[in-house]
């Protein structure tokens, strides 16, 4: 669903399964001028069968979409207000709100509109802010997802490729990958090597770049330690972009020398945080079996050295 | 005093809707729109408490990317950075 809507240019937020929100603002010049024509498109894209509504907010639409006008109850609002933030934290469950406002005599949106911030919050929290700005029609404004983005080149090996030919063949894969016209000049965040093994199986690594970059030298010096892990000989390999970051013109390369200097700064800063914050404040990731398949025996934090 | 190091990307349980034919379709209430990767780790079969998981790493409508793996040993799905 979501992606045909966004097949007729929508910008789609959806966090629940079967429903999606989206503005038709930009969208009404292409199908008419109105909003009736954004719907009609709309529901061409999704079929006959889905419930379509519109109002100038996700909860003014989705009444619409089910057709219920005032007065509205507040149980409306109990799946409204479940897995919204801070849901899980709340002492007081979206089901529990619903009842205690039904039973100070609270039983439609309208009378919840005209309760004052104060005593909601006193008597209910955050969840019950949350509730009287949806009843008032106050809302964050739309999260459109960000289209799934999957930036990946494999390239098939010869049977004994080793040594510099697999380093030349994570060169040639690196190039691909930043010559991908879907990367749209953007730097990557992070990398993941992944490889077919010949006597099956697979084998993956990920490897991030501690900032933004889209320099091939700097993927090609990551990534060249990474393939001494290799477990055996591999018929494919394949490098997957981990995130994309925004585009960068300087071409960030990583900075060497000068490690005395920066040695001694960073020993004062631990120091500095120590003394301030407590020993648990500086941690460092030490890596316990990086080559597992098990994720949670790769790595553990220990307190950061000091310098 | 000795302290245990802590453990990243540790499990933790996942709400994970599956259909008829055994398609993941919905992860803690998100919904699934493609599976990227799917294999099987078995480790430590040698031993009283062997590990057998089946990972999936999924892309989900909203455009974020999820591992989730349903443990053998107690058929409970957990998800994980991996």
């Amino acid at each position: 669903m979501v992606r045909r809507l966004e097949g007729i240019g929508a910008a789609v937020e959806s966090e629940r399964v079967g429903e999606a929100f989206f503005a038709v603002d930009g969208l009404r010049g292409i199908y008419g001028g109105d909003s009736a024509g954004v719907t009609a498109a709309a529901r061409k894209a999704v079929g006959g069968r889905a419930r379509i509504g519109l109002g100038a907010t996700r909860l003014a639409a989705y009444l619409d979409a089910r057709e219920l006008r005032p007065p509205v109850p507040v149980a409306i609002l109990r799946g409204r207000l479940e897995g919204g933030a801070g849901a899980a934290s709340a002492r007081t469950s979206p089901g529990d709100l619903i009842v205690a406002l039904e039973r100070l005599g609270v039983k439609t949106l309208d009378t919840l509109a005209g309760i004052s911030t104060d005593q909601m919050a006193d008597r209910f929290g955050p969840l019950g802010l949350r509730a009287l700005r949806l009843a008032r029609g106050e809302e964050e404004p739309l999260r459109p997802r960000q289209p799934h983005e999957d930036l990946v080149e494999q390239i098939a090996l010869p049977e004994g490729t080793a040594g510099r030919q697999l380093d030349r063949a994570v060169e040639l894969l690196v190039d691909r990958l930043l010559a991908a016209p879907q990367r749209k000049g953007r730097t990557l965040l992070g990398l993941r090597l992944g490889a077919l093994l010949a006597a099956g199986g697979s084998w993956s690594v990920e490897q991030g770049l501690g900032r933004p970059s889209a320099s091939p030298r700097v993927l090609r010096l990551v990534l060249a330690p990474r393939l001494a892990t290799l477990p055996g000989p591999a018929t494919a390999l394949r490098l997957r972009a981990l995130g994309l970051g925004p585009p960068a013109a300087d071409q960030l390369e990583l900075a060497v020398g000068g490690e005395e200097p920066r040695r001694r700064r960073l020993g004062e800063a631990v120091r500095e945080v120590r003394s301030t914050q407590g020993a648990e404040a500086l941690l460092k990731v030490l890596p316990v079996d990086p080559a597992s398949r098990v994720p949670e025996r790769w790595a553990a934090l220990t307190p950061f050295p000091e310098l | 005093m000795t302290t245990e190091p802590r453990h990243l990307y540790a499990p933790a349980p996942a709400e994970v809707a599956v259909d008829a034919a055994g398609a993941l379709f919905a992860v803690d209430g998100a919904a699934v729109e493609a599976v990227r990767e799917e294999w099987e780790v078995a480790d430590r079969w040698w031993t009283p408490r062997p590990l057998r998981r089946r990972y999936f790493e999924l892309a989900l409508a909203e455009g974020r990317s999820l591992v989730v793996f349903r443990d053998s040993s107690d058929g409970r799905w957990y998800r994980q950075r991996a």
